[in-house]
């Protein structure tokens, strides 16, 4: 045996033991649910919080079976840091601390929405130090977790958990009624401000996209055929005034500005009522008092300077449709003549050489 | 004698200069909200800073543009009322007849055009096209500008009119500037490649024989009374 040889054995040996002491010891196997269930099964099961407030320890087989993930996951695939049973008890000032204390276990799975939960607001409130704001389990729940769109108006509870006035605002509206009914068309509070990544809607940026929220509907031909509502609602509003403005302001990325009305500005925020219904004259008095939000001193007559989303027609708007046609006339026939005039001044240039 | 004759008095010349730049002002400002779709109207606002500055500009130029008409139609009431001058923009018989005259002319029906004096019955168009379609400008501009004023006195449907009218109109007089006057002052075989003779205010006499006959026969007979009184007087 050469001496390189032997030099080769032994590092290749060093390197094995090395390896072979990184590794884990032996460990036990992590407690079976069967195992965990030996205690926390039991409906009595309780601990107290540093607060004094009892805790129920209790977790129920069959709802926690039925759960999403029932029989795919073990308790100890959350509760990471329970390794052995019996397991030391765990202290917690109180009940939300001992909440925050796991909201990152989701994430070992459900990670693409804890990163878009990060550039939420609620996700930005917590960081203030704010307990309040909601984690993973204050919406999806716990231990009986269901899907958290079935069925889809459970969305619009959820959050009405914490925005009470907003939540019932939006069960005023058309939409709502609709949800109610079981309609899946209409949006829930996750359509508009999304479920994880949701930005704060009060600001700038946010309002000047108000108007491709709506109209990612509202321009839908076939859905908005099955409820008779035009889909000009967009290109008329942009065409005006105050549309050509909101989407000029925000494609030059405008901070602040001063705001231009926009979809909820006449139609409402989350109290959305359906324009053709027995409402209709209280919209029409109501568009008034929006106009005069920003319009200081506008009288009765103001209102209807707004076409209502019609294409000028001899049915709606018969002024501005005429005078529209008389230009149409007008313009070729003055720029028409002029050319003729120049043609034959040239032609008569050309025949006098 | 002199080469040249005197058309346009200084203050015409500062009108006609400070009405082209608001024009270019207005027209460029405006297309830029009318054609807000096309790439070039987002380059302009861009460039100009903001659809805000847009129409901040928009306004105050049309605000200027108000001004200049208001005195230029307040010297030429005045003048002419006051006989200081001739009427000679206002429209007569005598250009329906030239514009027929001058048709004949055109198809060689006749080998004679029309003879102008101060002002061609086509610088007259040209002029009551610029008044009227400035006054029409003005008025629904300040309805747009003003719509709470407005439509306490009219119905709120003029609002949409207004903007109709407005946009219309400015496309018009754009398009009359652009293919009518740019020709005339221009590209005409006459005057090509340029007619200076507003912003100098001197045209040739050659000129004025072919053009103008009348106004240039006047104007000799004038020179020819106010030699024949200096030299009744001198003795």
């Amino acid at each position: 045996m050469s001496w390189k040889l032997l030099q080769y054995l032994v590092l290749f040996a060093g390197l094995m033991l090395i390896s072979a002491g990184q590794a884990a010891p032996a460990s036990p196997d992590p407690p079976s649910n069967d195992d965990c269930l030996t205690c926390h099964g039991k409906p009595d099961a309780s601990s107290k919080l540093g607060d004094g407030e009892a805790l129920s320890l209790y977790v129920d087989r069959q709802s926690f079976a039925h759960s999403v993930h029932g029989g795919k996951l073990a308790c100890t695939n959350c509760h990471t840091n329970i390794t052995a049973v019996p397991h030391a008890a765990r202290q917690f000032k109180d009940r939300r601390a001992m909440s925050l204390a796991y909201y990152e276990s989701c994430k070992e799975c459900h990670f693409a929405e804890y990163t878009r939960l990060l550039d939420g607001v609620h996700y930005a409130a917590l960081a203030k130090g704010k307990e309040k704001a909601p984690t993973c389990v204050d919406c999806h729940g716990s231990h009986a977790m269901g899907p958290p769109a079935r069925p889809r108006k459970q969305i619009s509870a959820t959050c009405a958990q914490c925005h009470v006035a907003v939540g019932a605002a939006y069960a005023r509206s058309a939409h709502s009624d609709a949800l109610a009914k079981g309609n899946a068309d209409v949006p829930v509070c996750t359509d508009c401000h999304r479920a994880h990544d949701n930005a704060n809607p009060l600001t700038t940026a946010s309002h000047l996209r108000i108007s491709e929220l709506c109209a990612h509907c509202h321009t839908n031909e076939k859905l908005m055929a099955k409820y008779g509502i035009s889909t000009q609602v967009l290109t008329t509003y942009l065409a005006d005034f105050h549309g050509m403005t909101a989407s000029l302001h925000r494609s030059e990325g405008l901070k602040s500005a001063m705001l231009t009305a926009t979809c909820t500005d006449c139609h409402g925020v989350h109290d959305i009522t359906w324009v053709k219904g027995p409402a209709s004259g209280v919209i029409k008095a109501n568009l008034l008092i929006r106009c005069q939000h920003c319009h200081k001193g506008a009288g009765p007559n103001f209102s209807s300077a707004w076409m209502g989303h019609y294409e000028p027609s001899l049915r709606h708007a018969p002024l501005v449709y005429l005078v529209k046609l008389f230009y149409m006339v007008f313009i070729p026939f003055v720029v028409g003549g002029l050319v003729i005039q120049i043609l034959l001044h040239l032609w008569r240039v050309v025949v006098n050489i | 004698m002199n080469e040249y004759i005197q058309r346009f008095s200084v203050r015409q010349r500062i009108e006609h200069f400070s009405v082209m730049l608001l024009f270019l002002a207005l027209g460029l400002t405006g297309f830029a909200q009318k054609f807000v779709d096309s790439p070039w109207a987002i380059w302009t606002i861009n460039t100009i800073g903001g659809i805000d500055r847009v129409r901040w500009l928009h306004r105050a130029a049309g605000g200027m543009f108000t001004v200049f008409a208001m005195v230029h139609i307040s010297i030429a009431l005045f003048m002419v009322l006051t006989r200081r001058s001739r009427p000679s923009m206002i429209a007569s018989r005598k250009d329906f007849q030239d514009a027929i005259t001058q048709l004949r002319y055109y198809l060689r029906i006749s080998d004679k055009p029309a003879r102008f004096d101060r002002f061609d019955y086509r610088q007259k168009f040209e002029y009551w096209g610029m008044v009227l379609g400035g006054m029409l400008m003005i008025a629904t501009g300040f309805m747009l500008l003003y719509p709470v004023i407005v439509t306490r006195l009219l119905p709120g449907e003029f609002i949409p009119v207004a903007r109709v009218a407005h946009s219309n109109e400015g496309l018009l007089a754009f398009l009359i500037v652009i293919i009518w006057h740019i020709f005339n002052a221009h590209l005409s075989p006459e005057v090509f490649p340029f007619d200076p003779s507003i912003f100098t205010g001197k045209v040739s006499r050659e000129y004025m024989e072919k053009e103008h006959p009348l106004e240039y026969a006047r104007i000799m007979r004038e020179d020819e009374e106010k030699r024949e009184a200096e030299t009744d007087e001198a003795p």
